[in-house]
This record gives C-alpha cells, sequence and structure tokens, in this order.
C-alpha cells in the first residue's frame, strides 16, 4: 500500500535518511523502531510530504506521491500523527476534530465520525468543548489520533504515541491500535517502545543512523535477544 | 459637553479605522510571520480603483464602495502571488523589505502611470453629511465609520469561529505543518489571510477617502505605520490586540489633538510615540500580548 | 592573532578597492560624478553604522537617521556665523543664536551630543529586543523629525537651515567610509560582537552562557549611532544646507536598503547594497530626466529611481532571501574558494593516483 524506495533526505549538506526502503502492506501494521537521532521521524514526515526527498521514490496506493505535498498526500488517505501529538492548542476539542475532517465533504458522515470517536474516547465528550491545551497528555494523544482519523485515512502513520505517557495510558494507546486494525486501518507506528510496538505489529523495520539496518516478522524479533540487546538496547525491559 | 461627545466620536472613528488596518496586518502577521509594510498600498490602490471606474463609467458613487474593496482584495492577492510567496519562511527582515519593496514600486507605478499630485475622488454625498440630534452635530461618516467597523470585526470572529478556514486560520497561527496534515492547503490559508486584510483595508479605504476628498500615490505610508503601531502597541499577532491598539492610538491622537494647548499641539505626533514607547518599556509583548518567560514551552 | 591586526588585515582588501575608484573618480571624473561618488561614501557611513545595530542584534532599526539629524543640526548650530544666525534663528535657545565655534570642535562637540542622545535613548531601549524594539526606534525617528520640525525657534523648522560651512569633499568622505568600515568589522568580529550575534540567534541560550545583552545592545547602539552621526555631518558640511525632510522615511528607507539587500550580517554586504543602490539609483535617475538617446530626447519619466529601486529589492529578496553576500564577508568568500579549489586538487590527486 505503501512503497518507499531508496529514499535520501537532506538538511542542508547532512544525509538525515540514506537510501531507505520500506514498505506497508494492505491492514498490516508495521513498526519503526530505533534510537532517539536514528531518522525514523524524517522519514515518515517525508513520507507524508512535510519534508522534501532529495532521491527515491514514495508510491502510495498505487500512485507516485514523491513530489506531492502534504495537504494533497493526506486528502488521498494517507496521515500522519505527528510526534509531540500538536494538538491546536487554543482550538477547543471540537474545532480540532472539525479540521481533521476539513478534506471531506460529506456533513452527515463527519458528524457520523465524531459521534463515533467520542464513543471511543469518552473523555474528548468531556471535553468537547474545552480548549485542547487543558487536556493531559494522554488525552491530547488521544485527540490528535482522532483528529488524524476525521480524514478517514486509509493508512495512518504514528509518530511516537507513547512518548512521555504514563505507562497505563501507553497500554490504552496500544489497545486502541489494535481496535483500529480489527476496523481494516493499515498502520505504520514509529516507536522507541520497542517490545510494545512489536506486540501488535506484523513486521518491524529497526533505523540506525539514517538507515534501515534490519528488517523482519515482528514476532521473530522480539524473540531475538541478540537484536533487541544490539539495536535497541533501552528498548529491553 | 457637546465638544465632548463630538471628539469622543471623533475618536471612536479614527480608532476605528487604525483598528481595521491593524486588523489586516496582524492577521497576515499571525500566519506567515510577515509585517506587510505594503499594506497601507491596498488603501492607495482601492483609492485608484474608484478613480479609473469613475474615469470609465460609474453610474452611481454607490458603486464606488464595492470597487474599493474589491480592488484592495485583488492587489492584497496579487501582492502575496507575486512576491511574498517567494519570501515564506524567510527571516523578518526579509519580509519587511520586501513589503517596503512592494510599496515603493506600487507607489511609483502610480507616479509613473498617473500623477504625484492628488486626485480628486467622489464617494456618496451622504458619507460627507451631518447627522443633528437636537442640538448636536455628528458627522455620519465618523458613525458609520465605527458602526461598519463594528460590525466587520464581528463578521471576523463569526469566520475564525464558525467556519473550516477561519478555524483553519487560527491553528495556521500557531502551527502551520499540523494544519497541512489537516489536508488544508497552505496556499488556501494564506489567500484567505491576504483577501481578508484586503478586504479591511478596503473598508478603511473608502472611509479614509471620504475623508481626504482626494487620493496620490503616497497616501497609504502613513496609515500602514499607525496600524503597525497599534499592532505592536496591542501585542503583535493578536488580533484582538490589534484592535484594542487600533481603538486605544486612534483615542489617544484625536484626544491630544482636542485637548493639548495649541502651541503644542504641533508636537502632538511626538507625544503620541513617546507615550506608545512608555507602554512597550513596561509591555514589550504589547497590552493584551502574553508575558512569556524566555524559554517557556509553547503549549 | 591580534584582533586588531586581524580586522586590519581583513579590510584592506575592501577599503584598497574603495580608496582606488574614489581617488579615480577625483582624478578624472567631472563634478557631477564626483557628487555622485560623495553621495555613495556618506551613504556607506551611515549604512555602516546601520549595519553595526542591525546586524549585530537582529533588530531593524527605524530611528537612526535621527542620529544622521541630531549631529547634522548640532554641528549648523555651531557653525552658521553668527550675522546669519541673528536673521534664522534668533530666538535660539540656550544662547545658541551668540555661539560659535570653529569647524572641528563643532564636529566633535555634535558627535559628543550624538553619543548622548544615543546612550540616553538606548537606556531604555536596550530593555526590550523584537517587535517592540523596532517601534522604539521609530518612535526615535518619528519625535526627533518633529522636534526638527516643530522647535522653529531651534531648527527654524520646515524651512531650511542654511550657511553652514561647506568644508568636506570627497577625500573626507571616504576617509570616514574607511574608518567606518574598520570601526564595523572590529565590533563585529570582537567577543562582545560575537556574543551580541549569538544573542541575536537564540536570547536564552546567551543569557545562560553569561553573555551581558543589555549592556552589549547599548554599546552596538552607542557605536551605530556616532558612525551614523559622522554621515549626518558629511551631510551638513558638504551641502551646506540642512531640513526636516532629509532625516525621515525617504532616508531611512534608502538606508536600510542598503544593509538588507547585501546581507545584513555582513559588513562587506552593506559595501556591496550600498554600492548596487546608489549605481542603480543614479542611473535611474538619469532616465527619469529624459535622456537623450540617439540624438531624440526621451520624455521625463518621474517615479523611475523608486520603481526601480523596490523592483530591486523585490527581486534581490526573492531571489536570495539573506541578501547578496548572505552572512559571509570578503575574507570568508574568498577564503571559501581557496578551500573549495584545494579540495578539487585533492579530489584531483586521488583520481590521478
Amino acid at each position: 500500500m505503501l512503497e518507499l524506495s531508496n529514499i535520501v533526505v537532506q538538511y542542508g549538506m547532512v544525509k538525515a535518511v540514506r537510501n531507505v526502503s520500506l514498505t506497508v502492506g494492505k491492514g498490516e501494521i508495521v513498526a519503526l523502531l530505533g534510537p532517539n537521532g536514528a531518522g525514523k521521524t524524517t522519514l515518515v514526515s517525508a513520507a507524508v510530504g512535510i519534508l522534501p526527498v532529495a532521491a527515491g521514490n514514495i508510491r502510495f496506493d498505487g500512485a507516485d506521491i514523491t513530489k506531492r505535498p502534504a495537504e494533497s498526500v493526506v486528502a488521498m488517505g494517507l496521515t500522519l500523527t505527528p510526534e509531540g501529538r500538536r494538538v491546536f492548542a487554543e482550538l477547543s476539542v471540537a474545532d480540532n476534530l472539525t479540521l481533521g475532517a476539513a478534506t471531506r465533504k460529506d456533513r452527515a458522515g463527519v458528524a457520523e465520525d465524531i459521534d463515533r470517536y467520542l464513543k471511543m474516547f469518552p473523555i474528548l465528550g468531556e471535553r468537547y468543548h474545552q480548549v485542547a491545551k487543558t487536556l493531559s497528555g494522554g488525552e491530547q494523544q488521544m485527540l490528535a489520533v482522532a483528529r488524524s482519523l476525521m480524514s478517514r485515512p486509509k493508512l495512518l502513520m504514528l509518530d511516537e504515541p507513547s512518548l512521555g505517557l504514563a505507562p497505563r495510558i501507553v497500554e490504552r494507546i496500544f489497545e486502541l491500535m489494535i481496535d483500529l486494525r480489527k476496523s481494516g486501518l493499515t498502520m505504520l507506528v514509529v516507536e522507541q517502545n520497542a517490545t510494545e510496538a512489536l506486540g501488535i505489529a506484523d513486521r518491524g523495520y529497526i533505523m540506525a543512523s539514517g538507515q534501515v539496518v534490519y528488517e523482519g516478522n515482528a514476532a521473530e524479533m522480539v524473540d531475538s535477544e541478540d537484536l533487541m540487546e544490539a539495536y535497541l538496547g533501552a528498548g529491553v525491559h | 459637553m457637546e465638544y465632548l461627545i463630538q471628539q469622543v466620536v471623533n475618536a471612536l472613528s479614527v480608532g476605528s479605522e487604525y483598528a481595521l488596518l491593524a486588523l489586516g496586518l496582524a492577521i497576515v502577521f499571525s500566519i506567515i510571520g510577515l509585517v506587510n509594510f505594503a499594506h497601507g498600498e491596498l488603501i492607495t490602490v482601492a483609492g485608484y480603483s474608484i478613480f479609473f471606474a469613475a474615469a470609465i463609467y460609474l453610474p452611481s458613487p454607490w458603486l464606488a464602495l464595492p470597487i474599493a474593496v474589491l480592488g484592495a482584495m485583488l492587489a492584497a492577492i496579487l501582492f502575496e502571488r507575486v512576491a511574498f510567496r517567494a519570501i515564506r519562511n524567510a527571516s523578518t527582515n526579509t519580509g519587511i523589505l520586501t513589503a517596503f519593496g512592494v510599496s515603493i514600486v506600487v507607489q511609483n507605478a502610480f507616479v509613473i502611470f498617473v500623477a504625484t499630485r492628488p486626485k480628486p475622488v467622489a464617494t456618496p454625498e451622504w458619507l460627507s453629511s451631518m447627522l443633528e440630534v437636537g442640538t448636536l452635530q455628528l458627522p455620519v461618516l465618523q458613525i458609520v465609520e465605527t458602526l461598519v467597523t463594528v460590525v466587520a470585526i464581528l463578521a471576523l470572529a463569526v469566520l475564525l469561529r464558525r467556519t473550516t478556514i477561519g478555524l483553519a486560520m487560527r491553528a495556521a497561527a500557531k502551527d502551520f505543518i499540523a494544519v497541512r496534515l489537516m489536508g488544508i492547503k497552505a496556499n488556501r490559508v494564506i489567500l484567505a489571510a491576504f483577501a481578508i486584510s484586503g478586504f479591511l483595508a478596503g473598508l478603511a479605504a473608502v472611509f479614509i477617502i471620504s475623508r481626504r476628498g482626494a487620493i496620490d500615490p503616497f497616501m497609504g505610508s502613513v496609515p500602514v505605520l499607525k496600524a503597525f503601531v497599534a499592532c505592536v502597541l496591542g501585542g503583535l499577532g493578536s488580533l484582538q490586540g490589534a484592535v484594542v491598539g487600533g481603538i486605544a492610538l486612534g483615542v489617544l491622537e484625536v484626544l491630544l489633538q482636542a485637548f493639548l494647548p495649541r502651541e503644542v499641539t504641533m508636537f502632538r505626533d511626538a507625544i503620541v510615540f513617546a507615550a506608545v514607547a512608555i507602554v512597550l518599556v513596561k509591555f514589550p509583548e504589547g497590552l493584551l500580548g502574553r508575558k512569556h518567560e524566555l524559554g517557556d514551552k509553547e503549549a | 592573532m591580534n584582533l586588531l591586526l586581524r580586522t586590519g588585515i581583513n579590510a584592506v582588501l575592501p577599503i584598497g578597492i574603495l580608496v582606488l575608484l574614489g581617488s579615480a573618480i577625483l582624478a578624472f571624473a567631472e563634478p557631477y560624478q564626483v557628487r555622485v561618488a560623495y553621495a555613495f561614501f556618506m551613504n556607506l557611513v551611515i549604512a555602516i553604522g546601520l549595519q553595526v545595530f542591525m546586524g549585530n542584534t537582529g533588530v531593524v532599526s527605524f530611528g537612526h537617521v535621527s542620529f544622521m539629524g541630531i549631529s547634522a543640526y548640532a554641528v549648523s548650530l555651531l557653525t552658521i556665523p553668527l550675522a546669519l544666525k541673528k536673521t534664522l534663528i534668533p530666538k535660539a535657545p540656550f544662547e545658541l543664536a551668540t555661539v560659535h565655534v570653529g569647524i572641528v570642535p563643532a564636529i566633535v562637540l555634535a558627535l559628543l551630543f550624538t553619543a548622548l542622545v544615543a546612550w540616553l535613548s538606548g537606556m531604555v531601549l536596550k530593555r526590550v529586543g523584537g517587535a517592540a524594539a523596532e517601534i522604539l526606534t521609530l518612535a526615535l525617528l518619528v519625535i526627533s523629525f518633529v522636534v526638527f520640525n516643530a522647535w522653529i525657534d531651534l531648527t527654524r523648522g520646515p524651512r531650511s537651515l542654511y550657511g553652514i560651512p561647506v568644508v568636506s569633499s570627497l577625500p573626507w568622505a571616504m576617509a570616514a567610509a574607511a574608518v567606518a568600515i574598520f570601526v564595523a568589522k572590529l565590533f563585529r568580529d570582537s567577543d562582545g560582537g560575537l556574543q551580541l550575534r549569538a544573542s541575536s540567534e537564540n536570547l536564552l541560550a546567551a543569557r545562560a552562557m553569561g553573555v551581558p545583552v543589555e549592556s552589549l545592545r547599548l554599546r552596538a547602539w552607542v557605536i551605530s549611532a556616532v558612525l551614523v552621526g559622522v554621515g549626518g555631518i558629511l551631510h551638513a558640511t558638504y551641502l551646506g544646507t540642512i531640513g526636516p525632510n532629509s532625516y525621515y522615511f525617504t532616508q531611512t528607507f534608502l538606508i536600510m536598503a542598503m544593509v538588507i539587500l547585501g546581507g545584513m550580517r555582513s559588513v562587506s554586504g552593506t559595501i556591496v547594497g550600498t554600492a548596487l543602490i546608489s549605481v542603480g539609483s543614479e542611473a535611474a535617475r538619469s532616465l527619469e530626466n529624459g535622456p537623450v538617446i540617439f540624438g531624440s530626447k526621451l520624455p521625463e519619466m518621474f517615479g523611475l529611481t523608486g520603481f526601480f529601486l523596490g523592483t530591486v529589492i523585490v527581486l534581490c529578496m526573492t531571489l536570495r532571501r539573506d541578501g547578496i553576500l548572505g552572512d559571509d564577508e570578503f575574507e570568508d568568500i574568498v577564503r571559501q574558494r581557496r578551500m573549495r579549489k584545494t579540495e578539487a586538487a585533492a579530489a584531483a590527486g586521488v583520481a590521478a593516483s
């Protein structure tokens, strides 16, 4: 569904992503792992079109989207929930969700989806008219995910959804991803929390210093202690 | 008493004019960080739009109003397309200089193709009539200007709260990338900001032109400076701040003009700017600006 | 290496070129061209003065031209012959109508007064940064303009003040420009200049390292004001007559464009920007007056200078947003070119072996 081939992303003279290839198949959850500074966020940002790629090719749903700007990629159904959540702090929960549906014309469907996600995330219903900055970190993460879902993506990329959240909430986020997969959503999850991420994923990639250093079956990766030790160090509990 | 009421009405109308202009500056600044010094030229373009329309054919002076507003909006969009789009995300100083460049080009284009001398321009006559309430005489222009400004600000508030593009503009002021991740086109948001700033400048232009009765190529330079001062006074980038700053500046100017002793009125602008300077030393973030310490996390 | 020596070496190239240029004009050019060259060197002094503040603090200043006005008025009030003063400004305050000093002490006094005003305004200005600081400089410009215009007993208001001894000439302007370039480069490369530039990039980090941002801002402000003041003296003592309109927005924008166009953070950039705008405006001005081309006189086109100036600014900024030289000085460019050459040579050597 998503194919990244030989992607290079540069910041000035520095290559943050070097020749990375990665695929996500329909219905899969793929985990993208690796330490800080490995280039994971850069890669997904480039995939969604926020950062320009210096070389390589991005295909989504059969179309070449390498040079497309983020707004048109999102409209095609490839959405990113960015690192650090980035909810619109000054806007209400309701307005955040409305903006999430900005690409859609079907008002009835949007209202339906809002209902659905308020049921899925009851806390957002309680805080429906509050400005987003008054929400806790976990609540903001829920809002960010719900906001992304409002565009009815075919493939959702989640960048560090568990970052800075309490363990109980992290657990809740991963349960949520399992639920979403049941409803047919394809996902690419960027995580430092390797064990949990591989627990729900079908396949995994490990990046280090801008390159993919390993890819494989998620279950096998969790079992391979050497691998976890070598590349993910702190990820092992 | 009558004198006082007259001066208050006058102060509100001047304050409204500054508020309209400052709002336009603020809405563009809040989204792309550009201090658009070519904003004053939107007034000039509005004025010349009426002038050209009258030269060709203008069946009713009423039509001058939509023509002025439309002219200013189109000019704002054109400035963005031709000059400001190329310097998106550049430093503030690059933006300021580019805007100066645009402003100088427009001013001199009118000098070259029309003339340096002021040209008379007619706006509807009723705008320059007087409203009599008992013994009190009030200029219709001032009352209409204040009312129109109030309506425009309310309409803008509704737009920013109730429409998707309005929400997107408010969101973009804080995090443009996240807005694009919603699938909202950056160009559309910026275009909307410029169109609104042009609309507001066009409204202000109608009143400025009615008051002066004439247009000239440099008529926009003083108003834009006042608007800039108003914006910073209220808190740069804050829309409420722009309105408050504009009205405060207008009221300050008119009251000083009205109540200063005659021999000091020549120094009025110096006093106004000194007052603004004192306020800014006390409140560097502006009257409505949130005081934040360096290194505070953005919420 | 010693800072003075290093700055001296780095300043040799631009100063040398400018002096050669000026000498050539002195030797061969016609009076009109000498006047143009004088204006160039004078504007260069002012632009470099402005660069010292804007380039190091990152704050746009609308107010520097008022220092040009202050020093110009100060030197004029001290040097206009007493007989003339009686008719021009008989009621001048502070007994100024009866005071007359020689040109050299007058210049020194004028610069000291400019420095004093700069120091006083700087004490206020140093406390704020960003947009608030910019409005404060704007306030300074407006206030000084209003005073020049409205304090008629002192300045004769909008009518010009004349009778200032015309003592300046091209060599003086060249010398002033050379000194200005040296001072600006010295400040830029000094510890204080570096710290100030760092603080304009990241105020919090600079403060955390103990950079005394306020006092450095004040220092930059006063040095730049005095340099601009020198420009004001060059202005008054060349024309012999001054009026408030020379020290207002037109001049402000012109100088600001010179500084930003070439690359605000670099002294060399200011030289390039000043040259470009001076030459361009002069060419456009001759077109404006209706030039004679192939024997036929073209019509006059007022507004062409401004139109040209604006177009060049917009084009330059849209094509090179950080200015023509960006952050680089001439010596940086020479060094980079040399490095690239050695790299290329090394690469060729590797390929050959």
